[in-house]
């Protein structure tokens, strides 16, 4: 071990890193490792089918509901919103009702 | 930190190489030569990680390949603002661990059969052999995580902070792991002669 430096050091222990280093053997293939990977790459579609369906999802529930928020605003404009009406006066709310005088009458007199 | 942090060991760039940032954009633009270099250039990192993880180096190497194609297909979800090898090794260190958890590791004794490199001197190399066995030993027997970190640390020349990326824990956490690992296996360390 490396005298001045302790298991707290925050640098990389040259001595350890060497041991681990033949511990776990220095791959000395590396030509035909990289050969055999790339072998693999080729069978391999960068962009798979299933990533490429799932961005065409994704972008089509985007686009839908992007339409759907501009269909909604375009019909929301297009219409007139319907005002309550309110009358404090009864007498104007039976005005137009043409009906009998003494049925209003009762009616109106609460029996 | 720097987009390219310093690799001890791994790295085989030259000054004059194409980065990886740049290196991953013509990739994604499907230049397979432009992948073939970054396969290249963390091919040895990425074995190691792989080899802490699994022991076996069938596995490990059968690991890392399936990161470097994993990566290659998750290429568009890397950002290129961060470095690569932290993100690279993070996939790497997850297919080691799924096929650990899958194969249920199979023997360290094959690590001794396919790892060590012969050479000359035979007398200085079975002293050397005892050696490196005991810190194989003490290195199967670190927690995965912890074998990972100290690996990365001191193997690989990765930062605490790349290395919380890359295994998904607080850095606070990689520095307790590193410290223990490294409190095991410098004990057995003290017979190390660096000239091999």
């Amino acid at each position: 071990m490396t005298e001045s430096q302790t298991p707290f050091d925050h640098r990389p222990d040259a001595r350890l890193g060497a041991a681990l280093r033949e511990t776990l053997g220095a791959p000395r293939d590396r030509a035909a490792f990289v050969a055999r990977v790339m072998a693999g790459s080729a069978r391999t579609p960068a962009h798979p089918v299933e990533h490429l369906l799932a961005r065409w999802a994704v972008r089509g529930i985007v686009a839908a509901a992007a339409a759907a928020f501009i269909a909604g605003l375009v019909i929301g404009r297009g219409r007139t919103p319907v005002e309550p009406s309110v009358s404090d006066d009864p007498g104007a709310m039976i005005a137009d009702v043409q009906a009998e005088p003494n049925l209003l009458l009762v009616a109106s007199s609460g029996r | 930190m720097g987009t390219e942090p310093q690799r001890p060991s791994g790295d085989t760039r030259n000054p004059g190489d194409v980065g990886d940032a740049a290196l991953v954009a013509q990739a994604r633009g499907g230049d397979r030569e432009a992948f073939g270099t970054l396969v290249d250039r963390y091919a040895d990192q990425a074995r190691r990680v792989a080899r802490a993880v699994l022991q076996d180096p069938d596995d490990a190497d059968d690991a890392a390949q399936d990161a470097f194609l994993a990566a290659l297909v998750k290429l568009d979800q890397y950002d290129s603002a961060r470095p690569f090898g932290p993100w690279l090794m993070r996939i790497v260190a997850n297919a080691a661990t799924d096929r650990r958890r899958r194969r249920k590791v199979r023997s360290a004794v094959s690590l001794d059969e396919g790892l060590v490199a012969g050479g000359a001197r035979p007398d200085v190399l079975a002293e050397r052999e005892v050696l490196l066995g005991r810190l194989r030993t003490a290195l199967a027997e670190l927690p995965e995580r912890r074998r990972i970190a100290v690996v990365l640390f001191d193997v690989e020349g990765y930062s605490h902070a790349e290395i919380a990326q890359v295994l998904g824990i607080p850095e606070g956490t990689v520095r307790s792991e590193v410290f223990h690992a490294r409190r095991k296996l410098r004990a057995l360390l003290s017979d190390w002669r660096d000239d091999g």
